[in-house]
């Protein structure tokens, strides 16, 4: 029950007022400046454009290939991040020898400073210094070029967001399975349902709201991606592995092309917003069906 | 034994699994702390593995560090520190205020008048800055202070359309996080200039930074403390009411007080993110307030290939979070925060 009295304003305003100007002003001002042609290095009056940066953008390539490159990476990345997840959340759970150790080692990645991870893997893939070229080559393989080669530097950063934020999703999906009630597995038992009838029939459709829910965080927050792309490859080689975050960051503040950047990081937010819906509205039939 | 305890092979099988993934997570980290106690030459030499065994331990990467020859390390860490602890206690105490006053008081209002204030801000801020010709921060701080009056003014009006209430509210905060920071980060770094030509420093600043990641810690506070508070027994407060406590003390003295767990995973999953936080540290600092993430960050493009130093370095953003993940999980351990993740 909630009530009323007139105290619940000093509790809630300095929250919204502080929330208020600091997502009230960047809208209003990214909004306002997409619509004209603006920029500080060298410095031009502004003058209005219209839709001109938004048509401007959506015909360069640059954009595009940007635009896939965050989705590629956004996309497998927390698919094999759900997947990792998953199995290991359900491995602490039914107990396996050693998990309070697991529990609490799995979730250092988390706590670790994007740009320290990143720069930890630079270490780890190096050519000549690094761990892993040394066993690749003593398997046989030729060294391989982990950072300077498109699709290994691709794999590199989804390697590297795999090992951050597994750990999210193992502590989100454990807190969920313990929720579960015994009763549905005893009773499975008694009908000597198989291990995999059990997973398949009780827990993931049991699992499923807080899974998709993961996910959501997951691939909203994979979309904002920069720290460590920005440390492991800077965008490179080339721009293959830019991000949109990074090239919004190129574009403003090494250019200071203003309206150029507003009118990309609504863009930006409406590719995430329509992704999000989109996410949203495919799941909903299946949410409601286990309900 | 519950019933979902594995049994026989595939125990072993789990096990085996948790093992790999346990050692794919150790495995970067053990390298990071290995590497910052070689010396230049065993790190160029080639991979090596096992202090004592294959290469001698030394000092050497540290002592640099220390000593200030790989950058102020010092003054970062204080930076960090101090914008890290602010802004985590100030987020933690405003948003379990706005949580508590989410989860028992009713608010009511009229679309319209969120509409008033999203029309307003927008039209005074065009308004001021292209026809009376104010700066951007003078327009900005005129048109926010008109459309909020005006909204809580449109409030009190019986208003036509929609009427929304402690969910929407929940919803707009939480739906925050879904904005891209970069959005926010550029447009707040040409704000915080303008604010500086007005004679407010915000840029490379202790209040500017700080305030910006109060504003982007508050929605997670929100969402967390809302849960925690709601699986608080309201019992305890209806009898506090009873005995006509004011709600300021039941709040103060009783709700905190209990919430103790909540706060505490809150305000250390707070100061995790602040502490790690890179975009906005990259737009708004320069010197004096730049945080550990940038220092860090810088290390690789100053010096080239250095990873003893560069070791050293991240080993000194990693440490603290460690540290702090250990003393969350004794918590944990010791059932305090029973329900404080649900």
């Amino acid at each position: 029950m909630t009530r009323n009295d007139p105290i619940k304003h000093f509790f809630i305003w300095p929250a919204l007022i502080i929330v208020l100007l600091i997502s009230i002003f960047p809208l209003v001002y990214s909004l306002t400046t997409s619509f004209m042609s603006m920029r500080l290095v060298p410095p031009t009056p502004s003058r209005f454009v219209g839709f001109g940066n938004y048509l401007d953008l959506l015909q360069n390539p640059r954009f595009w290939h940007v635009a896939g490159t965050t989705t590629l990476i956004a996309f497998i990345s927390v698919g094999l991040q759900y997947v990792i997840g998953l199995s290991v959340a359900l491995a602490l759970n039914s107990r396996v020898p050693g998990e309070g150790i697991f529990r609490v080692s799995f979730l250092l990645p988390m706590l670790v400073a994007p740009v320290a991870v990143a720069l930890i893997a630079r270490q780890v893939l190096n050519p000549t210094m690094g761990p892993l070229n040394e066993l690749m080559t003593a398997l046989g393989f030729a060294n391989l070029p982990f950072l300077t080669q498109t699709s290994w530097a691709l794999g590199s950063i989804i390697a590297v967001e795999v090992w951050q934020w597994t750990p999210f999703v193992i502590l989100m999906l454990l807190a969920g399975l313990q929720t579960l009630p015994d009763d549905v597995y005893e009773a499975a038992a008694l009908e000597n349902a198989t291990p995999w009838q059990q997973f398949r029939d009780i827990t993931f459709p049991m699992l499923l709201p807080i899974s998709v829910a993961v996910v959501f965080i997951r691939l909203i927050e994979s979309y904002k991606i920069i720290d460590t792309v920005f440390v492991m490859t800077g965008g490179g080689p080339g721009i293959s592995t830019e991000t949109l975050t990074l090239f919004a960051y190129q574009e403003g503040f090494k250019k200071f092309n203003l309206g150029y950047t507003s009118a990309l990081s609504f863009l930006f937010l409406i590719v995430i917003t329509v992704i999000g819906l989109v996410y949203l509205a495919v799941l909903k039939p299946y949410l409601e069906k286990h309900k | 034994m519950s019933v979902r305890t594995l049994k026989g092979k595939r125990r072993w099988l789990a096990l085996g699994g948790c093992l790999i993934w346990l050692a794919f997570t150790f495995f970067p980290l053990y390298w990071v702390l290995i590497t910052s106690f070689k010396t230049p030459i065993a790190v160029v030499g080639g991979p090596t593995y096992l202090p004592f065994v294959d290469f001698e331990p030394s000092l050497t990467a540290w002592s640099e560090l220390l000593s200030g020859q790989r950058g102020e390390f010092f003054n970062t860490f204080l930076a960090s520190t101090i914008i890290g602890l602010s802004a985590a206690v100030a987020a933690t105490g405003i948003g379990a205020m706005a949580a508590y006053a989410l989860v028992r008081f009713t608010f009511r209002f009229r679309l319209l008048s969120a509409l008033i204030f999203v029309a307003i801000a927008f039209g005074g801020f065009l308004l001021g800055r292209h026809v009376f010709g104010f700066g951007q921060g003078i327009s900005l701080i005129y048109a926010f202070v008109a459309a909020l009056v005006l909204a809580v003014i449109s409030s009190r009006f019986p208003l036509p359309g929609p009427e929304l209430g402690n969910n929407d509210i929940v919803f707009w905060f939480v739906s925050q996080r879904m904005f891209p920071p970069i959005v926010a980060a550029f447009a707040l770094y040409l704000m915080y200039t303008e604010m500086g030509k007005l004679g407010f420093k915000l840029v490379d600043s202790y209040i500017g930074l700080t305030f910006a990641y109060i504003a982007f810690s508050l929605p997670i506070v929100i969402w967390l403390m809302r849960d925690f508070f709601e699986a608080l027994p309201v019992e305890v407060e209806e009898a506090a009411m009873v005995d006509n406590v004011p709600s300021w003390r039941i709040f103060f003295g009783i709700v905190l007080p209990m919430s103790k767990p909540g706060l505490i995973a809150t305000f250390m999953i707070t100061l995790a993110f602040v502490w790690n936080e890179f975009l906005f540290a990259l737009f708004l600092t320069n010197s004096k307030w730049q945080t550990l993430p940038i220092l860090v960050a810088g290390q690789n493009s100053q010096r080239g290939d250095e990873w003893w130093a560069i070791s050293a370095a991240a080993l000194v953003a990693i440490i603290p979070m460690m540290v702090m993940a250990g003393l969350l999980s004794r918590l944990m351990r010791s059932g305090l925060l029973l329900g404080a993740i649900k």
